[in-house]
């Protein structure tokens, strides 16, 4: 008792984050009890919190070489471990505390949710199956089961071992006492299980008694199962009646409902092929049946809500898919109807997109009536109207139309159109949106069109501009923004980008989906290599949504099992795949090597850093990728068939992916790899924590040497042709260096006795589980018995490359090619030389040189890297002479006398388009001259 | 035309349209979380039919004996998918399944004493001001707002299991309390 008084505080302070004062009193108190294994857990944790990892690791391991028994231990340690990263390690520790205990059902339940954690069903199932034979609870029937389910959810389960393992949650769940239906909160599992085997009579059966009914009547969750298990089983009749029956007696508007109406009509034509006559008789009648039914609706709702009217056009569009109607006057004048009762709803031309797919004559009718109804601004409904009369007239203007002058001259309607709308919300406070935004945002669509049908820049100026003069005017009104920050990134002005994607207040877990609008290939604007860290600290402060994630969600989810909820059922499920997502978020490793190419520009290349991001990019390299990134967040009018307005806007007409991001993996890894003395075995051994889960795919097996050599073409596509010729310099420069590394590199006995010396000197004790060989060499250098590698010429390629990357950039700069071309050819420049600093650092030591002969490799690599300098230092010349250029009076001068297109009403002025015109060209300045100065600095570091 | 389905948590990856609105605060990952575990069914978004999301709201259950009822959490609509509703509908499946589902008393939710327009869309579904909860909200720092701006009005409406209108009362306005005096 006097122990957990004095015990106390130290659990005050590690709650309130004192962790320097936990230490101290676990000190103070272990001097007197140096064996007590809960103090020294305690102190393990508070080190680890301050992130003391070595420290922590050994007393962590003390401790657990006794096997703790008692609870508090053992709950400090699962914080210790987890901290740690050793999730395994959890399960370890429970599971023998749980067979020394059998009776502890705690310790049981901690098992269970330790493997719960780390996703390992199949363990959990078993521990589950344990305790239901120790406790005789109900509920462990459930755990089990749920384990079961997830453990054939899993993608690494195999295809047969699936329908096994749902036999088995079936039996299991037969076994319970009480039957799932008599009790809410197992209903849902059961029918879960009931659907992976397609016993839908059964869960007919739960369904039809009345605790089923009254469940999916009242809750959205479970009725999204009915609807599932009925639409399965072909229960179509009974699911028409009951849509119906909603529709018409609870008036429930939900669209599934209209859907299944919908596709109950059509069920007897699209469930059997061929189709025969009485099927289609059939379908006809319902046909007739459902078009009574919308009717009713449509006209029972009038412009209250859209779902009846909807619907009949739905209905004709699948009635003509299936070849009951030929004539198209029925669509048409449904179509002309929603116009006039929908045509100011903002969603109007969202709604009636996917309808004007029309055969040339049909669409030159709707077009005819289109033109009938002329725009007016007199009301505000009249001009929502009117924005959708431009959006839906513009989307299906024909290909041949689509001219840089034609978009061009649309666009200046759009804004003339624009200007005229804007007065009509002059009143409204500046939290609101403006009614007339989207004419603005039409004008800019159109402006970027033009450009891309080869309008020239100054398309992209009159978009920047109309678009900063309606945020001026509707200040929240972030698809202006968006559209903005793609913008400035196309015209060199990355500060700007970066000032308008702040104003977004990106957070949490937007970070994740919305931090490639500014993140994307950063390192083209990076000013990193000067000291100006803003896409650095960009990229580690969008990182940190992934640390809290992979805390949060396994909270989460043992909390899940604690609370037994059928809604849980589901949950579950849907939880782990949001921790996959974002633990897997191909954003964050496209984040990740964004920064570390970033990093090598103004850290200095060493072993640690080296080691660091090799043992990272590896993990990164072993993961399947989820994109998780917000594309549709952006509006899109252009013309259908047409690219997107976002695909449009794309920094060098190409999102970087995942095969963008395995083909610099593939660079950086190789290169990291011949640079470290961390090779496989090493690193297995200096690894603190568990590996991240791999991905499933069968290549993961192959030798890492393989994987890394493989060039895909679905990679290939998504380089630039920079990148790419970045690439083929990296692949030359690592197969004429790899044998002199391999030959080189220590062996890891003595990379372990090193790593072991260092930490004896940082913590006062060598690494533990390292066994250090007596007969090393005492120099350090173990003898090879292989003779060394022949030096071989340098391949021409590798100083070519330099001279390659100068003419294409004298190329552009003569092209008059906007300043991110410029600026990517220089970057990637730079980051050849920078990757040639990383591959040759190893034979820097003169003794290595003359131990190793390589007196004429490290003469060839001293040309290259003249030749790299020679050619950076043009570059850097050049780019200082455009940015001096990008700041004078002629080039406002000239960017305002472009933007005539949007001053041509006259509202907006000369001195507005001035002051875009400054901002821009301010931007673009500091970018060219921060670039050119780096490379000098680079230049002077590496070569 | 929208789809009404439950909220999963991987709706947060698409939730931008909606949470880029300056009315609309975006939580840590573990908000959205707790609703979605504890009141799955008193959390349910809007869908366009091409996937986009409309609009969603989040709920919980809490008080107890006679105050046991539905809160509205967050209601929000996206800027491009106002005025057909959905904030009404929403409205009302929250309702019907803290009546039908949780047996509650009343609903309640709080609102910007300077948002004019919900409020009025409020009061037409049968909501009345409760009390004013003084310094609720964080300034947004727009001004001339005043005291309208950062308090709240808690609003109420009564469910089935109250008939007598208990849960309410018809001088709600005049009656303030300070935000520490809420849960």
């Amino acid at each position: 008792a006097a122990l957990e008084r004095q015990i106390r505080p130290i659990y005050d302070a590690l709650d309130t984050g004192s962790n320097k004062s936990a230490i101290v009193s676990c000190n103070k108190l272990l001097k007197k009890q140096p064996n007590n294994d809960l103090l020294k857990a305690l102190k393990a944790l508070a080190l680890v919190r301050s992130q003391k990892v070595e420290e922590s690791l050994m007393l962590c391991d003390e401790v657990l070489a006794h096997r703790p028994m008692d609870d508090a231990t053992l709950s400090a340690m699962s914080h210790v471990l987890r901290g740690l990263g050793r999730h395994t390690d959890v399960v370890k520790m429970f599971e023998e505390a749980f067979k020394a205990q059998p009776f502890n059902e705690e310790y049981g339940a901690q098992t269970f949710f330790a493997n719960a954690r780390i996703g390992n069903w199949k363990a959990a199932q078993l521990v589950a199956t344990k305790m239901h034979k120790q406790f005789q609870e109900d509920r462990y029937i459930y755990w089990y089961v749920i384990a079961v389910m997830l453990q054939a959810n899993d993608p690494a389960t195999p295809e047969n071992m699936k329908g096994l393992l749902h036999k088995l949650a079936h039996s299991k769940l037969m076994t319970s006492p009480t039957p799932a239906y008599v009790m809410p909160d197992r209903l849902y599992l059961h029918l879960t299980v009931l659907r992976e085997l397609g016993m839908f009579d059964d869960a007919q059966k739960v369904l039809d008694h009345e605790t089923g009914r009254n469940m999916y009547n009242a809750s959205l969750v479970v009725d999204e199962l009915r609807r599932e298990l009925w639409r399965l089983s072909g229960r179509w009749t009974q699911e028409r009646e009951l849509a119906e029956h909603r529709i018409t007696e609870k008036k429930d508007r939900n669209w599934l409902e209209f859907l299944s109406v919908l596709d109950a009509t059509f069920s007897s034509v699209t469930s059997s092929s061929p189709v025969d006559e009485d099927s289609r008789a059939e379908c006809l009648e319902r046909i007739t049946q459902a078009r009574e039914l919308f009717n009713r609706v449509a006209e029972e709702d009038g412009v209250k809500d859209r779902s009846g009217l909807l619907a009949l056009i739905e209905l004709e569009k699948r009635s003509r898919h299936h070849d009951f109607c030929q004539d198209s006057s029925e669509l048409l004048s449904l179509m002309q109807k929603y116009w006039h009762q929908f045509g100011e709803k903002m969603c109007f031309f969202e709604d009636i997109q996917p309808y004007l797919d029309l055969d040339s004559d049909t669409l030159s009718k709707w077009t005819t009536f289109l033109d009938s109804v002329q725009p007016s601004y007199d009301t505000e409904p009249n001009l929502r109207r009117t924005i959708n009369w431009y959006k839906t007239r513009r989307y299906t203007i024909p290909e041949a139309q689509i001219t840089a002058e034609l978009e061009s001259e649309r666009a200046s309607e759009y804004t003339k159109a624009y200007l005229t709308g804007l007065p009509l919300g002059k009143s409204l406070p500046e939290t609101e949106l403006q009614p007339a935004d989207d004419l603005a945002l039409l004008a800019a669509h159109a402006f970027i069109s033009s450009w891309t049908a080869g309008g020239g820049e100054a398309q992209l100026y009159n978009a920047a501009v109309v678009l900063e003069y309606g945020l001026g005017r509707s200040k929240q009104s972030y698809h202006m923004r968006l559209l903005l920050i793609q913008i400035y990134r196309l015209l060199g002005a990355p500060s700007l980008a970066l000032e308008h994607y702040r104003l977004l207040h990106v957070k949490q877990v937007q970070n994740d989906t919305l931090s490639h609008l500014v993140l994307a290939r950063a390192s083209t604007f990076s000013l990193a290599a000067t000291g100006d860290l803003t896409y650095p600290s960009e990229c580690l402060e969008s990182s940190h949504i992934y640390m809290s994630n992979s805390h949060e969600t396994s909270d989460f989810i043992v909390r899940a099992f604690t609370q037994e909820k059928y809604s849980q059922v589901r949950f579950i499920p849907d939880l782990i795949a949001l921790e996959e997502r974002l633990d897997n978020s191909l954003q964050r490793d496209l984040v990740k090597l964004e920064h570390v190419r970033m990093r090598i520009t103004h850290e200095p290349v060493n072993s640690e850093l080296i080691d660091m991001e090799l043992i990272e990019l590896k993990f990164n390299f072993d993961r399947y990728h989820y994109d998780n990134r917000d594309i549709k967040v952006f509006s899109n009018y252009q013309p259908r068939g047409q690219k997107s307005t976002f695909e449009q806007t794309l920094l060098f007409k190409n999102l970087p992916g995942s095969g963008w991001l395995f083909a610099f993996l593939k660079i950086y890894i190789r290169a990291l790899q011949h640079a470290s003395d961390v090779d496989e075995t090493v690193e297995a051994k200096l690894l603190i924590g568990d590996r991240p889960k791999q991905s499933h795919e069968p290549e993961i097996q192959r030798p890492l040497k393989e994987r890394l050599a493989h060039r895909k073409q679905e990679e290939l596509d998504q380089l630039t042709p920079s990148e790419l010729a970045f690439y083929d310099f990296a692949t030359v420069l690592g197969e004429w260096l790899e044998p002199h590394h391999d030959h080189i590199r220590p062996p890891p006995s003595a990379v372990l006795a090193e790593a072991s010396k260092q930490t004896e000197a940082k913590t006062g004790r060598p690494l533990q589980g390292i066994d250090i060989s007596a007969d090393l060499p005492t120099n350090g250098h173990a003898k090879k018995d292989e003779e060394a590698p022949p030096v071989k010429d340098a391949p021409a390629s590798i100083a070519g490359f330099f001279d390659d990357m100068l003419a294409r950039f004298k190329q552009l700069v003569e092209g008059g090619a906007l300043p991110p071309e410029l600026l990517h050819v220089a970057a990637l420049t730079q980051e050849a030389l920078i990757l040639f600093t990383i591959e040759t650092l190893r034979f820097k030591p003169a003794s290595i040189v003359k131990i190793h002969k390589l007196g004429a490799l490290v003469a060839s690599c001293k040309t290259i890297r003249t030749k790299a300098a020679d050619v950076l230092k043009e570059m850097s010349a050049e780019l200082t002479k455009i940015s001096e250029k990008e700041g004078t009076q002629e080039r406002r001068k000239a960017f305002v006398e472009l933007c005539k297109p949007v001053q041509a009403t006259g509202q907006i002025d000369h001195d507005f388009v001035l002051d875009v015109a400054k901002r821009v060209t301010d931007s673009r300045k500091k970018v060219l001259e921060g670039v050119a100065k780096g490379i000098l600095k680079v230049t002077s570091v590496h070569a | 035309m929208s789809v009404l389905r439950p909220f999963r948590a991987t709706d947060l990856f698409k939730f931008n349209n909606i949470n880029l609105d300056i009315w609309t605060e975006t939580y840590g990952i573990s908000f959205y979380l707790n609703y979605l575990s504890r009141w799955p069914d008193l959390c349910c978004v809007q869908e366009a039919p091409s996937g986009r999301l409309m609009g969603y709201v989040l709920g919980k259950a809490e008080g107890s004996g006679l105050e046991w009822h539905g809160h509205v959490t967050a209601l929000s609509v996206a800027p491009e998918y106002r005025r057909l509703s959905l904030g009404r509908k929403m409205m009302g499946l929250l309702e019907f399944v803290s009546d039908e589902v949780y047996k509650g008393f009343f609903v309640d939710l709080y609102v910007r004493c300077a948002n004019k327009v919900a409020i009025k869309m409020y009061e037409g579904l049968g909501y009345s001001v409760y009390r004013r909860v003084r310094e609720y909200y964080g300034s947004l720092g727009l001004g001339p707002g005043g005291r309208d701006e950062e308090d709240a009005f808690d609003m109420r409406k009564p469910l089935s299991r109250d008939p007598q209108r208990r849960s309410v009362r018809a001088n709600g306005r005049d009656i303030v309390v300070s935000a520490n005096e809420v849960s």
